[in-house]
């Protein structure tokens, strides 16, 4: 973190990837660990350690719940986003298997969705991928010509991890309401918490994957909050134990489900001034680096969260541009999930970059702890770097 | 990616890049920008057209391109003009730690050296 990091530490600027533990939510954490804590079996109602175990997590399924406009009940912790993901396609999809096999997701998806869809397209499902307009943005009225009486799940993300973009989620479930109600709609709203709003009932939809380590939570936990509106069912990905109303067995792990419950609570409470606090860090980020000339943004900025930049710059290479930056800044090329792969982003792809300009990206993401020295200093580095680049190009 | 702390410095430093122009120099260029990785080597000769006087390059390419481009450009003053460069890919590839699959882009860089040797031996002698 930038204050706290000593001189010639890269300064962090990929709080979409993952945020720091917050120092009072690892203090919590750290609380239900040992012998002196809550170190209870929350399943173990018959002694006062998993009774005071289980007071701990229904705190946090209560803070979770507030936080996404739903009701504590509907909460389902897993172990992260990832897993909320693949519940709800899967869950739905073996549950609703015998009332159609047809699902509607994006091609901008995260790879949480879209590897779960390409696993059930080769178990005979049939999907549609929806191309997002060139801001990234899916209107509610193409989702709604992509439904059929055969639809069992819509599957759209709220907020875009590469680019930032949100989606009209109300909109969106309305229009899937009027032209297909049998079809429920799945959020996966893991870049959302902290923020933008993000209210389940509100927008009418009847799945949402959730994860903390985005939030200043812990890794290794997540939840899918499962609207009790329209009695969802879905079929379980794991058995043994029958925790979480039986959708997802396994002991429950308290310290991580506190670790959330409190990191949602903490974002909750700072959400509006934050929102501020980063809009003007990102308005001076975008002049900076507009500045430097030949950077695209990717996304439209007037539908995109405040914690996320991405830009595409020309005349330079993706992997030098990264080289020339990483010792002083800490950012992504595409998503931290793909970043192994040599390909370029299938986001930008899919918004008409074409490979050279989606590899020469890079997606600045501001979070608690950015000041406004870092972007200052990040709008030189890149200005630094691409201008030598270029000149050894001769772009 | 990681890179080895001799990619790192030619990458860092590209002293050598830039162009040369003049009766006693020569061009050749390789690859295409729009394939990701394009690299251009100006050479000047010595009056008498043997030897290699100065070198410049020009690269878009990934950081390991950029390395071999410029240590090719920086070794190459006082070096006899032939063809090929003595060091052979596999050799480059070696000595830089670059991982197998860029291969073909220094096969590009190796290109774009004879390219630039090719024109210079075909320069009208002027004595």
């Amino acid at each position: 973190m930038s204050e706290l990091a000593p001189p010639g530490v890269p300064i962090y600027l990929d709080y979409a990837a993952t945020t720091p533990v917050d120092a009072c939510v690892a203090a919590r954490m750290s609380e239900c660990l040992t012998a002196e804590g809550c170190f209870g079996n929350p399943g173990s109602s018959s002694h006062a350690y998993g009774e005071a175990a289980s007071e701990r997590i229904a705190r946090a399924r209560r803070e979770v719940a507030l936080t996404v406009g739903a009701a504590p009940e509907e909460v389902i912790f897993t172990s992260g986003a990832t897993e909320a993901d693949n519940l709800a396609l899967f869950g739905i999809a073996q549950y609703y298997h015998s009332t159609g096999r047809h699902i509607v997701t994006a091609r901008t998806e995260h790879k949480a969705v879209l590897d779960a869809a390409r696993e059930l397209e080769r178990r005979g499902w049939s999907l549609t991928y929806l191309t997002p307009d060139r801001g990234g943005r899916i209107a509610p009225d193409q989702v709604a010509a992509a439904l059929r009486p055969d639809t069992v799940l819509v599957s759209l993300m709220h907020v875009n991890n590469e680019i930032g973009v949100i989606q009209d989620i109300g909109a969106i479930a309305a229009a899937c309401a009027a032209a297909a109600p049998q079809a429920f709609v799945h959020v996966d709203a893991a870049q959302s918490v902290g923020k933008c709003a993000v209210d389940l009932h509100a927008w009418g939809i009847d799945l949402l994957s959730l994860a903390a380590h985005k939030a200043y939570g812990p890794k290794g936990i997540g939840a899918l909050i499962v609207s009790r509106r329209r009695s969802v069912q879905l079929t379980p990905l794991l058995y043994g134990g029958g925790q979480e109303h039986h959708l997802r067995s396994g002991t429950l792990a308290t310290h991580q489900i506190v670790g959330m419950g409190e990191a949602f609570a903490l974002v909750r409470s700072t959400l509006s001034e934050e929102l501020t606090r980063v809009a003007r860090l990102k308005a001076r980020l975008v002049q900076g680096l507009e500045a430097i000339g030949g950077v695209l943004i990717n996304g439209d900025p007037a539908h995109s969260v405040p914690h996320i930049l991405s830009v595409s710059i020309e005349g330079v290479e993706g992997e030098s541009l990264l080289a020339a930056v990483r010792s002083t800044i800490a950012v992504s090329t595409g998503s931290a999930c793909s970043s192994a792969g040599a390909e370029p982003s299938y986001v930008l792809r899919a918004l008409g970059r074409s490979d050279r300009l989606a590899e020469a990206s890079l997606r600045f993401s501001l979070g608690r702890y950015t000041q406004p020295a870092d972007i200052e200093r990040a709008v030189e580095v890149v200005r630094a770097a691409v201008e030598r680049l270029r000149r050894i190009a001769g772009s | 990616m990681s890179y080895s702390a001799l990619t790192r410095h030619y990458f860092e430093a590209a002293s050598a890049a830039g162009v040369l122009e003049g009766a006693r120099c020569a061009r050749g260029a390789a690859g295409a920008r729009e394939e990701g990785t394009w690299v251009q080597f100006d050479l000047e000769l010595d009056p008498s057209g043997a030897r290699i006087e100065r070198a410049r390059f020009r690269a878009f390419g990934c950081p390991h391109v950029i390395a071999v481009a410029s240590f090719l450009a920086e070794q190459a003053p006082g070096r006899p003009l032939e063809e090929r460069w003595p060091e052979s890919v596999a050799a480059l590839r070696e000595r830089f730690e670059v991982p197998v699959e860029k291969l073909g882009r220094l096969l590009i860089v190796e290109d774009a050296w004879t390219a630039a040797a090719r024109a210079a031996l075909a320069r009208p002698k002027t004595h």
